[in-house]
């Protein structure tokens, strides 16, 4: 898995509930020159996607309120957004096929129960 | 919003035994700390790390434990509530909800939250079994963390209804108001039990269930009130006569 194309200061939203999770997601980022910000559910989400323009976006599915799905559909909607590389971060990996959600944008699938604190450093920079 | 004996659902504690998306809600609820104390551990592992970010973690690490573990107890507990023998005695509510809160007290300041009791001036009694209450109000309680914005105070609430033939125990919390939309879904949860994870957005509504399960074996009801700004999740009891224990 290639690094050549990342650029250190790259900009990584972390859509997770889990304020530890993403706590733990931000610091394997950071470590490797990402900058990271979090949001905690959907509606912050979109919020923070205008302000903080990331390059990725790394997307639990069962977040509390909308779902993750919900935030696909919105960022599919408009055209800048729906440029944004996704990753998804789920404990519903095998249930959940990569080619359904390609067309919004998802480019790769973690599951949450397997990961290890680099995957999502390479998963990102795998998008980039 | 209330559920149980008035909306004719019973539900029968054995189901959580044999039902299949029973099982499954369990199995995902269950995950979610495991997935963390995985990761939790995992960080540990790395060298780059100052004693005082290892002891935050490994704080992280027993409270997320913690919270797994009244889980799977509260779930034993509901699938032998047919054979068991409850006492059903008067009990202070004030006084469970102080152990609560002693109890919840570092989890909700590891989150940056507060947990605290409503203080009454003069204690009201209820007729419950001390341990179904106190888990009753400790899952409200999780709940109430999850979903309650850092910063804030979850309350827990005692009030009098019906002329005081009903006993209140609420847990109120401050954050973002539920939508329509989650409100009909929460609504479905509390009503239909656990279901299955693809079935529903976030949470399987199972802690609900088992709580609903808990306040029937003592002939009572949950319920949930929206508010703008969060809201309350609560279980009424019937009212001891039995004031001159006071």
């Amino acid at each position: 898995m290639s690094d050549s194309r990342h650029i250190p200061g790259q900009k990584v939203l972390i859509v997770e509930d889990d304020g530890w999770l993403a706590h733990q997601q931000s610091r394997a980022l950071e470590r490797a020159d990402f900058v990271t910000r979090v949001s905690p559910h959907a509606a912050a989400a979109m919020v923070e996607i205008d302000d903080f323009r990331p390059d990725v976006i790394v997307l639990d599915v069962l977040l509390t309120g909308n779902t993750g799905f919900t935030l696909l559909h919105e960022l599919q909607s408009y055209g800048d957004t729906g440029q944004i590389p996704i990753i998804l971060s789920t404990s519903l990996a095998s249930e959940i096929n990569l080619e359904d959600v390609k067309p919004y944008g998802v480019k790769r699938i973690l599951d949450k129960a397997t990961m290890k604190p680099d995957t999502i450093v390479a998963a990102v920079r795998s998008v980039l | 919003m209330s559920i149980g004996k008035q909306q004719g659902q019973r539900p029968l504690s054995g189901e959580l035994q044999f039902s299949v998306p029973s099982v499954v809600a369990a199995a995902h609820e269950l995950k979610a700390p495991l997935v963390l104390i995985r990761q939790l551990a995992l960080a540990m592992q790395q060298n780059d790390m100052s004693e005082t970010e290892r002891a935050v973690l490994v704080d992280r690490a027993v409270l997320t434990a913690e919270r797994g573990l009244r889980l799977t107890s509260d779930l034993t507990k509901s699938a032998r509530l047919e054979d068991a023998m409850f006492e059903m005695a008067p009990i202070n509510p004030g006084a469970v909800c102080e152990d609560i809160v002693h109890e919840l007290a570092p989890l909700f300041a590891a989150h940056e939250r507060t947990v605290r009791v409503k203080s009454r001036r003069h204690p009201l009694l209820l007729v419950a079994n001390r341990d179904l209450l106190h888990r009753i109000v400790m899952n409200f309680s999780d709940n109430a963390l999850y979903y309650s914005e850092p910063g804030t105070a979850v309350e827990l609430q005692i009030s009098a209804l019906q002329k005081g033939a009903i006993i209140r125990v609420g847990v109120r919390d401050y954050g973002p108001a539920l939508s329509s939309d989650m409100w009909r879904q929460l609504q479905s949860k509390l009503s239909s039990g656990p279901q299955a994870v693809h079935a529903r957005p976030q949470s399987s509504g199972l802690g609900l269930y088992i709580a609903s399960l808990f306040a029937d074996a003592m002939h009572g009801t949950i319920g949930a009130i929206r508010h703008r700004d969060g809201a309350t999740f609560y279980v009424d009891l019937d009212a001891s006569r039995q004031m001159s224990l006071l």
